[in-house]
């Protein structure tokens, strides 16, 4: 996949599924990151950002949504360079003030992440100035009803957090989650998100997993037939749900003893909701199901009583 | 999970990132082994993670292919 040359005053941190990609940028006075990946990872992050920053001071962090891969590293940041200013979506004051655990996904998906105070806040129609490049900040609800996406029109770049990756887009959080779940409005919402994206002109789109990519307009024919099925099938976008919870689990902790797997399952708000919604499985029922799953896509695989992440077909020596 | 499990581990996650040239090694560890300068991961340098996203597809490939024996210089496992 070609992708179109990156500006010079803007450096893409490719991490990986846990954490989500920073982007720093080196403007002539001010320097900025967006988005910092996992709270566990945040070490290795100042490391990496400091590299890019070659001495310079951090000065801004701008978060496009506040899910706990994407601003792992702010706290971190913080005591790294003491006078960095935090922006945060509009939409997230609320939950980062006081900070929710379950709206951060903290609870629900048994994930951690040091606490932060924001400076700032901003909002769609909003023009952020990050690397000499002008930001127009769009809204990008569905993944999360509070993320931003931030668009480049002089760079043809679009920065689409969770709302578009290559290969289809972050779960639909409303869809499962939360006191009041979504009856199917985040579906239509990141519908219309993605009709949003389609109308902007992209050469390059900078995901936050993933590499950065062209060809958006195949990514946006995946993701919306990706998107249609979830809509007439439910169902399958809750089992994803469930999939992604117990993957992202797996991947912290590299393996988990399938003796524990059902309360460690039933020990995650998110996984209980969608089985009392969809599947009403008792506790060692549904931790083998969602096994099953993991293993169908090679997502994990069982050994010796335990189950670990990836392909895993060797026995160890 | 004893040292050896990790070992083991972290082992075979690594060797079937390292078998697609054109991805990340990354497998989530994301931490650095202070002695070696390596992610106790993907046993990159803190350069290399850095350049990965502008590196060439043989730049990647070069990296990728001394992956494996870095392994033994990381004493410390996560």
């Amino acid at each position: 996949m070609s992708v179109a040359e990156l500006p010079a005053t803007l450096k893409v941190l490719e991490r990986g599924w846990v954490s989500s990609n920073n982007i720093v940028f080196l403007g002539r006075e001010q320097s900025a990151v967006v988005d910092t990946g996992y709270g566990r990872h945040a070490a290795q992050t100042v490391d990496l950002v400091g590299r890019m920053l070659a001495g310079r001071s951090l000065d801004r962090i701008v978060n496009t949504h506040t899910h706990s891969d994407h601003i792992g590293g702010n706290a971190a940041l913080r005591r790294a360079h003491p006078g960095v200013q935090i922006a945060i979506p509009e939409g997230d004051r609320g939950v980062i003030g006081a900070w929710d655990e379950a709206a951060l996904h903290l609870s629900t998906m048994g994930q951690e992440c040091e606490r932060f105070d924001f400076d700032a806040s901003f909002t769609a129609g909003d023009t952020l100035v990050l690397g000499e490049m002008a930001w127009r900040v769009v809204a990008s609800p569905g993944h999360h009803m509070a993320s931003l996406m931030l668009y480049c029109d002089q760079a043809r770049i679009l920065i689409s957090a969770d709302a578009l990756w290559e290969n289809g887009f972050g779960v639909i959080f409303p869809e499962v989650d939360g006191d009041h779940v979504s009856q199917g409005e985040a579906f239509a919402a990141q519908q219309a998100t993605l009709e949003t994206i389609a109308a902007l002109d992209i050469a390059t789109v900078i995901p936050g997993h993933g590499a950065p990519f062209g060809g958006v307009d195949a990514a946006l024919e995946r993701a919306f037939g990706r998107l249609r099925y979830f809509m007439t099938q439910p169902e399958r976008h809750a089992r994803n749900g469930l999939k992604v919870a117990l993957a992202f689990l797996l991947m912290i902790e590299g393996r988990i003893e399938l003796a524990r797997l059902p309360q460690r399952l039933a020990a995650l708000p998110l996984a209980a909701r969608i089985n009392e919604q969809y599947y009403q499985l008792d506790p060692a029922a549904l931790a083998a199901f969602v096994v099953a799953e993991l293993e169908k896509g090679a997502a994990a695989h069982c050994r010796e009583g335990w189950l670990v992440s990836g392909k895993q077909t060797a026995a160890p020596d | 999970m004893t040292q050896r499990d990790a070992q083991a581990w972290i082992d075979v996650a690594a060797q079937a990132k390292v078998e697609d040239p054109t991805l990340s090694p990354c497998i989530g560890v994301c931490a650095m082994d202070a002695a070696s300068g390596l992610c106790k991961g993907c046993l990159r340098s803190l350069d290399e993670i850095a350049a990965w996203s502008s590196a060439s597809e043989t730049q990647r490939r070069a990296i990728k292919a001394t992956l494996p024996q870095r392994r033994s210089l990381i004493l410390d496992v996560p």
